[in-house]
């Protein structure tokens, strides 16, 4: 499956702007091109990590699902998505709680949440 | 970029290298980002199969992991890296989850060294990274200080030991347990290493564990302790108290080592400075030392203490005539037979009287000796005279043994001087002085035998004890020569005869006969004086009688009571004997004075010296009241008439009567008259006409050295250059002078 942004939604993909200004102050006269580079490198591993998301779900791999939540947690947290980090917090948790109930819906609301942050980076990237 | 942090301390990279892992592609690119700025060199890995790979080209100064990766995760490449070669130390820091309690104790049990909260809080991070790169350097250098502390406490076979009351017990670093001859595996307690020490010394050794642990005191002794190969070794302990917060001894702590060969070495260095090298005996030191704690003791405990010094006899001539090896071997057989005459004991007991008991100065009971041959006796301790005596006695007894050197049999006597504190004296050196005095009595009585110092023998003034003490040294040190005055047959123009004249080198002036004879009689040192004439004269005939022919005699003064001394005879058979001449070069002098002081005891002695060839001459005869009756009667050669009236010959009338009836005295008894003191043709024509021929006097020649008389010889009288030569007829005309002579007296 390949996740398509979802145009009509990304009113609420805003990146969050205090990220956004520690990763600017990485490279305060954007010399280096660092906040480009960060948000392309988001982007592709987004786009991998969201793949390997459905595969695992697919498969019924919990443990799976937790890991790469658990790693996309704190990379979404670094650029500001910081409405994905929750979700990806919330899958995190309930997969070592061995809440596996809710867990399809969960990464429903995970891959949604990609999905919005991947159009707000691109946003950025190519506006 | 930042400059790099200002607690980056000195031996600290700059830009320490950083081994970056993480799965998730935006955190490593930021971490990255943000430690290059901080001055970090990263090498970024987006696996832990990626990390291991890169860990095998470099080593970096600190691995920095995510713990949370797929397959490989930072637990499982913690343990990876842990269990290289090289890496057991590198510091890692586990980057782990803000709520991942577990995490964090699984990253320790990886061995991380640190853990690390994921965030974005770059400069917190750094921070962490800079500590842990210092923490590691200060295990690193404090591993490299253990490391060489270790090798120089092995060095120096030392080791540090902790102890702490209770379960914890004793712990013995590695370095500590091999003093021990122990290794880190053996389970050593304190008890173990108490039994190592000798059952005796444990006990002393318990008691004062248990006093240094009830006042926390300073503990530094040594311990003799046998090891189990049975090495015996003596370990330095030094250890001092810990005390917790409430200023309770808690235990101790400190070092031993293993001082075997530093002891071995110092006691060997205090044997050198107190123990005689060739005997083995107490040195002069040791004695003094000795004592002087004697003496300390006999003061407090109101007793007497003896001290013995005891010389040896003759024992110069055996190192002359066997060698000094030969001599060394006798001192030490001496040495081995005094040793036995006394409670010896080698080590003298240190302490105080109240500590060592009452009877610890008998320790300091020994023999000693104080150079070449004279040994001292300590005893400590003697309730009379007799005590003293019955050890001098046995000194005496064990001497009497023949000792073997070189193969030869050798006879040792001793003379002993006894000094008893505090009667003869109050310090040390005062009873060191008078047993001398007394010795010296001893010897001038004949020797090999012992003496108790008296206040009649300290009579002497010092200057004279110096003198003599001076001259006793003399004969050892070669200083007496003897010179030779010629007796001249005016007749012939030749020389029958010498006198021979001792002088004394004392420090390169030569002091004449009258400033040491008389002493020498006085303290009877004319004895040894005498003998040593004697044999020098008979080494000087055998020299003359090789190097001209000499066949006359040499005529040697002795004291009357040398005389009466039995051995005299058998002395002067072995001087000749012992050079190859005959009895006869040697001729004795006995005064006039001398002879009819001692008569009765001199007569049985000159009859034998006539015997074998040794001829007597009367000294000085005129001047004493000579028993004409007497003279007839004694075995006696020649006549010498006293210088006093040779030279008022000519002058007084008296005196030519004197000599007159001295020469025909001497021709009716058969003997030969020889006129001493002629100094002017005068007296030589006179006392020719007179009806004597043989002379002796300034005006032929003093008394010279035997090189220079030979050169007189050889250059005065042979050539017939002297200016006596001559002046008188050699018709024997004595008759006449004899009966012109008488005739002037009766009229």
């Amino acid at each position: 499956m390949n996740p398509t942004p979802n145009s009509n939604d990304d009113s609420s993909a805003q990146l969050d702007a205090q990220a956004l200004a520690r990763l600017h102050a990485l490279d305060p006269d954007g010399r280096h091109g660092v906040v480009g580079r960060v948000l392309a490198t988001f982007e592709t591993s987004l786009l991998r990590q969201m793949a390997q998301l459905d595969e695992a779900r697919e498969r019924g791999e919990a443990d799976e699902l937790g890991r790469i939540a658990h790693t996309l947690k704190s990379s979404s947290a670094s650029i500001g998505a910081l409405a994905l980090s929750a979700v990806c917090a919330e899958v995190e948790r309930a997969v070592r709680a061995g809440e596996t109930t809710e867990l399809v819906k969960d990464v429903d609301r995970l891959l949604a949440e990609g999905r919005r942050a991947l159009g707000a980076v691109r946003a950025i990237l190519r506006p | 970029m930042n400059p790099p942090f200002s607690f980056a301390d000195a031996g600290l990279p700059a830009s320490p290298a950083v081994l970056l892992v993480d799965d998730d592609e935006v955190n490593l690119l930021l971490t990255a980002l943000a430690l290059r700025e901080r001055g970090f060199v990263i090498t970024e890995a987006s696996s832990g199969e990626r990390a291991l790979e890169l860990l095998a080209d470099r080593v970096p100064d600190i691995i920095v992991l995510d713990a949370m990766m797929p397959t490989l995760d930072g637990f499982a490449t913690c343990r990876a890296i842990r269990a290289m070669s090289g890496f057991e130390n590198v510091p890692v820091l586990m980057l782990t989850g803000l709520d991942d309690d577990a995490s964090i104790t699984r990253a320790y049990q990886a061995g991380a060294t640190d853990f690390f909260v994921k965030a974005t809080q770059w400069s917190l991070l750094a921070g962490r990274l800079h500590y842990l790169l210092r923490a590691s350097r200060t295990r690193i250098e404090l591993e490299r200080s253990t490391t060489k502390l270790a090798r120089a406490q092995d060095l120096a076979r030392m080791g540090s030991f902790d102890w702490r009351r209770g379960e914890a017990g004793l712990v013995v670093s590695p370095e500590g347990l091999r003093v021990f001859g122990y290794g880190v595996q053996d389970g050593v307690s304190l008890r173990r290493l108490l039994r190592m020490v000798p059952r005796d010394e444990r006990r002393a050794l318990m008691r004062l564990l248990h006093d240094v642990l009830r006042q926390s005191s300073v503990l530094a002794i040594d311990v003799p302790i046998t090891l189990y190969d049975g090495n015996r070794r003596i370990i330095h302990v030094e250890a001092e108290p810990e005390y917790n917060e409430h200023g309770h001894t808690i235990g101790y702590t400190g070092i031993v080592q293993d001082v075997t060969d530093r002891r071995a070495a110092e006691d060997r260095i205090r044997h050198l400075a107190n123990f005689d090298a060739l005997t083995g005996l107490p040195n002069r030191h040791q004695l003094i030392w000795r004592a002087e704690r004697a003496l300390e003791y006999a003061r407090r405990g109101q007793h007497q203490f003896a001290l013995l010094l005891i010389d040896l006899d003759r024992f110069k001539i055996i190192n002359d005539t066997l060698g000094h090896a030969a001599g060394d071997e006798l001192l030490m057989e001496v040495a081995r037979r005094l040793r036995a005459c006394v409670r010896h004991s080698d080590q003298a007991l240190e302490g105080s009287i109240e500590t060592a008991g009452a009877r610890s100065h008998r320790t300091l009971e020994a023999v000693g000796r104080l150079g070449g041959d004279e040994f001292v006796a300590l005893l400590p301790e003697v309730a009379e005279d007799r005590d003293a005596e019955r050890v001098a006695n046995r000194i005496l007894e064990v001497m009497r043994e023949p000792i073997f050197v070189s193969g030869q049999e050798c006879f040792v006597t001793a003379s002993v001087g006894v000094a008893i504190y505090p009667r003869d004296g109050a310090t040390v050196a005062d009873l060191m002085r008078n047993s001398d005095v007394a010795m010296y009595s001893v010897k001038d009585q004949g020797k090999n035998a012992a003496a108790i110092y008296g206040p009649q023998l300290a009579g002497r003034g010092r200057e004279k004890l110096e003198l003599e003490t001076a001259l006793h040294k003399a004969i050892e040190r070669d200083e007496l020569v003897l010179h030779y005055q010629p007796k001249i047959d005016v007749r012939k123009s030749a020389m029958v005869g010498v006198e021979a004249l001792m002088r004394w080198n004392r420090g390169g002036r030569l002091v004449p006969p009258g400033e040491f004879i008389p002493l020498a009689e006085e303290t009877g040192l004319i004895v040894p004086l005498s003998e040593w004439a004697l044999r020098e004269a008979a080494r000087q005939a055998k020299a003359w009688q090789t190097s001209s022919g000499f066949a006359d005699s040499i005529a040697v003064n002795l004291p009357s009571h040398l005389f009466s001394r039995s051995d005299l005879i058998e002395h002067i058979h072995q001087c000749v004997t012992g050079f190859g001449v005959p009895h006869r070069v040697i001729q004795l002098e006995i005064t006039e004075d001398n002879l009819m002081k001692d008569l009765q005891d001199v007569i049985p002695s000159l009859h034998r010296l006539n015997e074998i060839g040794v001829e007597i001459s009367i000294d000085d005869f005129g001047t004493g009241y000579s028993s004409l009756a007497y003279l007839t009667t004694l075995p006696i050669s020649e006549l010498k008439i006293d210088r006093s009236f040779v030279r008022d010959l000519g002058i007084t009338p008296q005196s030519s009567a004197v000599v007159t009836a001295i020469i025909a005295l001497a021709r009716s008894l058969g003997l030969r008259v020889v006129a001493e003191g002629v100094e002017t043709l005068r007296q030589m024509e006179v006392l020719h006409r007179l009806g004597c021929f043989i002379m002796q006097g300034f005006l032929f020649s003093p008394a010279k050295p035997a090189d220079d008389l030979d050169r007189w010889l050889e250059q005065m009288v042979l050539p017939r250059k002297a200016p006596w030569i001559g002046q008188v007829s050699e018709t024997d005309f004595a008759t006449d002078a004899v009966r012109t002579a008488a005739g002037r007296i009766h009229r």
